[in-house]
């Protein structure tokens, strides 16, 4: 077992290189990057100030001289392979490198962020196993009552619905309308000041109730059918009878028999949400104006901030392989007929 | 044993009903035996007979909400279990009467440990033993019914196991509460032949040993043969015949009996001649025709057959058939 999960680990490696390659040789070909958008932004400016003296100089900003620099700051003057092997030894030494747009350290704009959206994640994850666990087990013991109709209609309503169209009715209709909670933001402009550690987790929660319904909308109707699905075929097995015929109470056959074999399957999802979470929806973030890394990652391949893009994909993706590895450690604990080898 | 002395079990006219897409079938009519200590009773039947059913009725075990009994006593120790609260039907289940079934390889859960699973039984029904008389207690059990190592398979879960090795766990596990009666519910179906051969002789020996009595459900007359005192025949959801085991398989008297047996091959047959077949299949519970239930399959049959139900008639070797005085 332990040597499974040292393969898996150092498998880890190899990965992680395929994954980075590939995205770091796609922002060498793309068009458009940050040397780009700097002349843009200077022709922006220099026509902002009325001048166009300088355009003279065959519609130039930036001359041959400064181009180079930039190429040479930006290590687009070497080969793709040179400059990735480059990247790759200071993320090792876990540089990260320097943001073209806001010109700070990728690793400081990064963790600013990653609070906020591990808050919404977690969050969500724990809200939709507390939600989808006893609601889908409800629904297999009541199963083809009005509740579980009730349920499902409301469930698959949840799914079908795109979660940022319910984050903007939501916000239209409780924010703008009805003023019960605030229209955006992580918390409020006043959060320095509040008083207590109580006070402010008040105000993230207050902030956080609506963006948090827009996730768990979209996200427990599968682990609630997955629930309710794994729990029914259970019910339906020859050892939950055997339970019964000892003389196990129905309920408690369920409980002690059925129910642990029912999270099998939720386990082997449990390693994947982590990754998934913390990466955060950037249109719920976008609509909530949360600055979470959904946001900063989109924001960041829009302006073509490569330091940023690919800072973010580190962390996904180191999130993501471990998260993989995370399901099958889960898978071993709750089902011990998985042996790994 | 004596007619006159109270049984152990008496199942009184009992019925049964499944709810089915295409209406109310009813399952089980009218079914009546007795069972006593420390007897073997064999019900024997085609797949879907009912003879599944009876034992899960006997114990309320019915899936719901589709199933329900609708009619009958069932007698045991004096007391209708069919009128129990589900409390006292919980007492009852695994510590009077303890049921084995068809698939070993899955009547047990297979996330928790054989011990885990064995223990429970004792929980539920000899709460005052400590931890150390438990363990001791699941030992003894495994050993009795034939396994080896029993300290070590405490701490394996089923998948570790052989089908005939679970067979005998789920034995060990019915045994544990030192049940009255064992209902077994085709307990060697599953199980190759030798391995079944060893289960029903750990079966006798266990019911030597303990005195209990066994009502063992079957499809296989040759098992029937070897455990049995008494034999119910079962057809379409009815009893149709009943008798001691010499008895039944000397003078079987009604005609499906008689197929049924003269459908099992022989050493002494030609080899490669026909073998006998009762013609036809089983109506499904739902189409039965009126009266005699075998009537459309009955080489016998006559225009009363068609009518009327024929009453199950005799003393000590029951039959429900019109003609089976012709047979006699």
């Amino acid at each position: 077992m332990t040597w499974y999960f040292l393969r898996r680990l150092l498998l880890i490696v190899p990965t992680f290189i395929g994954i980075t390659i590939l995205v770091f040789v796609i922002t060498r070909f793309v068009p458009g990057g940050p040397i780009e958008r700097m002349i843009a932004e200077a022709q922006q400016a220099s026509l902002q100030s009325g001048g166009g003296q300088q355009l003279g100089e065959g519609g130039q900003t930036l001359d041959e001289d400064q181009l180079r620099q930039l190429e040479e700051y930006y290590g687009f003057d070497k080969p793709v392979l040179v400059s990735y092997w480059e990247w790759l030894l200071k993320v090792l030494r876990l540089d990260l490198g320097t943001s073209t747009r806001y010109s700070e350290p990728v690793w400081d704009t990064i963790l600013e962020r990653l609070p906020v959206s591990a808050f919404y994640g977690i969050m969500t994850m724990l809200i939709t196993y507390f939600i989808s666990i006893p609601l889908g087990y409800w629904k297999a013991i009541k199963h083809n009552s009005h509740f579980d109709h009730a349920s499902s209609f409301i469930v698959f309503v949840g799914y079908a619905v795109p979660s940022y169209v319910i984050g903007i009715i939501l916000l239209v209709v409780f924010a703008a309308n009805l003023e019960w909670f605030p229209m955006g933001g992580f918390y409020s402009e006043d959060f320095e000041d509040l008083d207590s550690f109580w006070q402010q987790a008040e105000d993230i929660l207050y902030h956080a109730v609506l963006p948090l319904l827009a996730y768990v909308a979209g996200s427990f109707a599968v682990m609630t059918f997955m629930m309710k699905n794994a729990l029914m075929d259970n019910l339906a097995a020859d050892y939950v009878r055997t339970a019964i015929a000892k003389g196990l109470p129905f309920r408690k056959a369920i409980t002690r028999h059925a129910l642990r074999n029912s999270l099998i399957p939720i386990a082997t999802h449990f390693g994947n949400n982590i990754s998934v979470i913390i990466g955060g929806s950037f249109l719920i973030e976008k609509i909530f104006n949360i600055d979470g890394l959904g946001l900063l990652g989109y924001e960041s391949v829009v302006e073509r901030d490569y330091p940023i893009v690919l800072g973010v994909l580190v962390i996904s993706a180191i999130l993501q392989l471990l998260g993989n590895i995370l399901s099958d450690i889960c898978v071993a604990i709750v089902d011990p007929r998985v042996q790994f080898k | 044993m004596s007619a006159s002395s109270r049984p152990l079990l008496e199942v009184r006219h009992l019925a049964t009903e499944f709810d089915t897409e295409q209406g109310v079938a009813r399952a089980l009519d009218d079914i009546s035996f007795r069972l006593e200590a420390g007897e073997t009773l064999g019900i024997v039947g085609e797949s879907g007979c009912g003879k599944s059913v009876t034992s899960l009725s006997i114990m309320r075990l019915l899936p719901k909400p589709a199933g329900r009994i609708v009619g009958g006593e069932v007698i045991f120790d004096g007391q209708d279990l069919l009128q129990l609260s589900p409390d006292a039907m919980h007492g009852i289940r695994g510590n009077r009467i303890a049921m084995i079934f068809q698939e070993p390889m899955t009547a047990l859960n297979p996330v928790y440990r054989v011990g885990h699973q064995l223990e429970e039984a004792l929980l539920l029904h000899k709460p005052e033993l400590d931890e150390r008389q438990r363990r001791d207690a699941c030992i003894g059990m495994l050993e009795k019914v034939g396994i080896p190592a029993p300290e070590r398979r405490l701490k394996e879960y089923p998948h570790q196991l052989s089908g005939g090795m679970r067979q005998r766990v789920m034995i060990a596990m019915a045994l544990l509460c030192d049940p009255d009666i064992l209902i077994a519910d085709e307990p060697t179906t599953a199980l190759d032949v030798t391995i079944q051969a060893q289960i029903l002789q750990l079966l006798r020996d266990l019911q030597r040993e303990n005195g209990m009595s066994i009502i063992f459900i079957t499809h296989d007359f040759g098992v029937i043969a070897e455990i049995c005192d008494r034999v119910v025949v079962m057809y379409g959801g009815r009893i149709i015949e009943q008798a001691e085991i010499l008895e039944l398989f000397d003078h079987p008297l009604h005609p499906y009996t008689r197929g049924l047996l003269q459908a099992i091959p022989k050493l002494d047959t030609e080899p490669k001649s026909l073998l006998k077949t009762i013609p036809g299949m089983v109506p499904s519970l739902l189409d039965f025709p009126p009266g005699c239930r075998f009537q459309n399959r009955c080489e016998f049959a006559e225009p009363r057959c068609r009518e009327e139900t024929p009453p199950l008639l005799g003393e000590g070797h029951q039959v429900r058939c019109f003609r089976a005085e012709e047979f006699r």
